[in-house]
């Protein structure tokens, strides 16, 4: 079993949604990440500060200071920079200030730069529940120490901006989630109001029942994307309806075709019992009635091949038949009848083979047979003819002199108890049933058959699937 | 000969009963697929007649428990099915004909005739003499009152299918079937012109006439009836 496809609005709405969510977290993520950068650098800038003060009280000159005069100066130093932190020492390792003494293990891993501090320098660490920005620089002071190198390790305490962005970064993913659902709701709700027209249409279309067929779609008044829908529906519509009204037409012939012996075997049978008669003219009602009683039993025989016909019932045995056998075969059969008409039967054209039920195949040629001996003129002749038309297709044409028949009714032979000349009817010709089965056979093996009429001259053209014979 | 109908339709089965009858057949009719079950099983008969579609027990079963149990009295069905499908299935399960309604009654008469002597081992004569018409098969010749008649290989055929079964009715049908191969009916009259040929050369110039024209069934070849 094959699973429906998901429905439209909602592989519409998911894919969307999946886009619109898709470029909402990443622009959600750009400012992050600028705001991130953006105090990374305000960090830089603080230490940079706090870098270029600590420098400017190590750059004047302290003569005969003590250390702790030195230590004082360089409290001073960061007095207007809260949260910050820094360390200074030597070029030994030896710690010679510290603002705090606690918790800055992180200096001990920065690397000193020459140069001054920017963002690929900065570190940042946990430390004792506080988070740090930091940095370390080389300093030369003057005037002080000796003037020997120094290192000076400054940091910054973050945790307020970290808190900050950690804010930021809630609210950012709220608007985003409620971003995207909008989205996805307006996607859906616009995809769903896309579908109006479907709907429309499926309304139209359970307007037509089976006695309102006549209703078409207006493909001028739908979007561009369903006119090819609507256009196809309404040739739909025309095929049903065609088929429609013949199926009904025939239903009304068959009625039609049923009546008239009915009512004679009836009227008959009432006439005959109305007085007494001798056992004689009993028993010529009696044979009337068994001659029509088989017109109607054959009648009913060939409709339901035709009703079989079309429900694609006909099954037909696919063996190879030789269609110049079969056409010697029912010469052989219509011989005797055909000669006392005074016409003649002829065959031409090679041994041909298709594939196909023997019988079918030999009702068909039967029929179209019959009916061209029986409107042959007397001392003319009936033609078979077979071509090898390809590989593929063998031609079977039966041709017959005759009236000729206009060209708009030609198609219409092969309708059901259709028959050119309706003063013709029951003249022993059958209900007008032959050639519709004809068709029906020829169509249930995959073959075409055509009439043509010019000149005084019937043909009837069937082509058929070719089998090539194994010689 | 004894038959079996099982026919649940009252009228047919009144008719068939009646119309085998009077061929000389004895018959036991049973009007539900249950007695027919029931009779085929316990009786015994030359032929079964059987009705597919029955309201209880349906034709098919009661052939399949009757091939079950090993007999081999032919049975025909009877059927207003006309599809492929249950032919073959009818068939399969061991039916040895079939004949869809409407039937010609004649036809169904036929049938019944040919399954019946199907058992017995055709006498293979070179010779059937009806009066004084003699086919010499091997030859396949016939002469009447010693004058030798021309017939085409056919007309042969016919007079021999005709002179086999003498004294039954043929059906134009089972004429077209027996003699040129056509399983169908036809609208035209093909088969009333051959036997008024076929007539034309064996009965025409002789005395008694033999091929009689049953009116609204068919044809036969008889002696005594010398209508």
């Amino acid at each position: 079993m094959t699973r429906r496809p998901a429905s439209l609005a909602l592989r519409l709405t998911v894919s969307i949604g999946a886009v619109i969510t898709l470029v909402l977290l990443s622009f959600g993520w750009i400012i992050e990440r600028s705001i991130d950068t953006h105090f990374i650098q305000q960090d830089v800038d603080e230490l940079n500060a706090l870098v270029q003060a600590v420098a400017q009280s190590l750059s004047e000159p302290l003569p005969g200071a003590t250390t702790d005069d030195l230590k004082r100066r360089l409290a001073g130093a960061i007095s207007g920079h809260h949260n910050a932190q820094f360390r200074l020492s030597d070029s030994s390792g030896t710690v010679i200030y510290a603002t705090i003494t606690r918790g800055l293990d992180g200096f001990a891993r920065l690397i000193p730069s020459a140069d001054a501090i920017n963002i690929d320098t900065v570190k940042m660490w946990q430390d004792k529940g506080q988070t740090y920005r930091g940095a370390a620089v080389q300093l030369m002071p003057t005037g002080v120490l000796d003037d020997k190198p120094l290192t000076l390790a400054v940091a910054t305490d973050i945790g307020f901006h970290l808190h900050y962005l950690e804010s930021f970064r809630t609210y950012l993913q709220l608007i985003t989630l409620v971003a995207c659902l909008i989205a996805i709701l307006a996607t859906w709700f616009a995809v769903y109001q896309g579908h109006a027209p479907l709907r429309r249409i499926s309304a139209e279309i359970r307007r037509i029942k089976s006695d309102r067929l006549s209703i078409r779609l207006a493909p001028n008044t739908v979007p561009v994307e369903l006119t090819e829908l609507a256009v196809s529906f309404n040739d739909m519509l025309d095929r049903i309806e065609e088929g429609f009204q013949r199926l009904a037409n025939f239903s009304a012939d068959i009625a039609h075709e049923l009546r008239t012996p009915i009512t004679n075997l009836r009227t008959q049978t009432e006439v005959v019992l109305s007085q007494p008669r001798d056992a004689e003219q009993y028993q010529e009602i009696l044979y009337s009635n068994l001659e029509e009683y088989e017109r109607m039993a054959k009648m009913v025989g060939d409709m339901l091949f035709l009703a079989q016909a079309d429900n694609n019932q006909l099954q037909a045995e696919q063996i190879e038949v030789n269609v110049r056998t079969e056409v010697q075969m029912l010469f052989d059969y219509f011989e005797a009848w055909a000669e006392e008409r005074s016409v003649s039967l002829l065959c031409q054209g090679p041994a041909l083979c298709v594939q196909g039920d023997r019988l079918m195949i030999r009702r068909a040629l039967s029929n179209l047979l019959s009916n061209a001996i029986r409107y042959t003129p007397v001392g003319q002749a009936v033609t078979v003819t077979l071509v090898a038309h390809s590989d593929a297709t063998v031609i079977i044409r039966v041709e017959n002199p005759g009236l000729t028949i206009n060209p708009e009714h030609l198609p219409k032979l092969f309708d059901r108890f259709y028959r050119a000349d309706p003063s013709r009817q029951r003249t022993g010709d059958g209900a007008g049933l032959g050639l519709a089965i004809v068709k029906s056979i020829i169509d249930a093996h995959g073959g075409t058959i055509t009439a043509k009429s010019a000149a005084e001259k019937m043909i009837f053209e069937i082509q058929l699937p070719r089998v090539s014979i194994d010689e | 000969m004894k038959l079996l109908v099982v026919e649940d339709e009252v009228k047919t089965g009144e008719y068939l009963r009646q119309g085998l009858s009077e061929s000389g057949f004895v018959v036991d009719l049973a009007r539900t697929g249950l007695d027919g079950h029931h009779l085929a099983l316990t009786e015994q008969y030359d032929l079964i007649i059987l009705d597919v579609m029955l309201p209880d027990v349906d034709g098919w079963r009661i052939v399949q428990a009757l091939r079950e149990a090993k007999s081999t009295t032919p049975v025909l069905f009877l059927t207003a099915r006309d599809s492929v499908e249950d032919r073959v299935k009818g068939l399969e399960l061991g039916a040895d004909d079939y004949l869809i309604k409407p039937f010609a009654f004649s036809e169904l008469l036929a049938r019944v005739r040919t399954l019946l002597r199907r058992g017995s081992t055709p006498v293979l004569h070179d010779q059937l003499q009806v009066a004084d018409l003699v086919l010499d098969l091997p030859r396949r010749r016939a002469q009447r009152h010693d004058v030798r008649i021309n017939l085409t290989n056919k007309e042969f055929t016919l007079l021999e299918l005709l002179v086999r079964r003498q004294g039954e009715v043929l059906p134009r049908s089972l004429i077209a079937s027996q003699v040129w191969d056509m399983n169908f009916d036809s609208d035209t009259n093909v088969i009333d012109v051959a036997i008024r040929r076929l007539r034309a050369k064996i009965d025409d110039d002789f005395q008694p006439k033999l091929i009689h024209t049953v009116r609204g069934m068919g044809y036969m070849l008889d002696v005594s009836s010398g209508a």
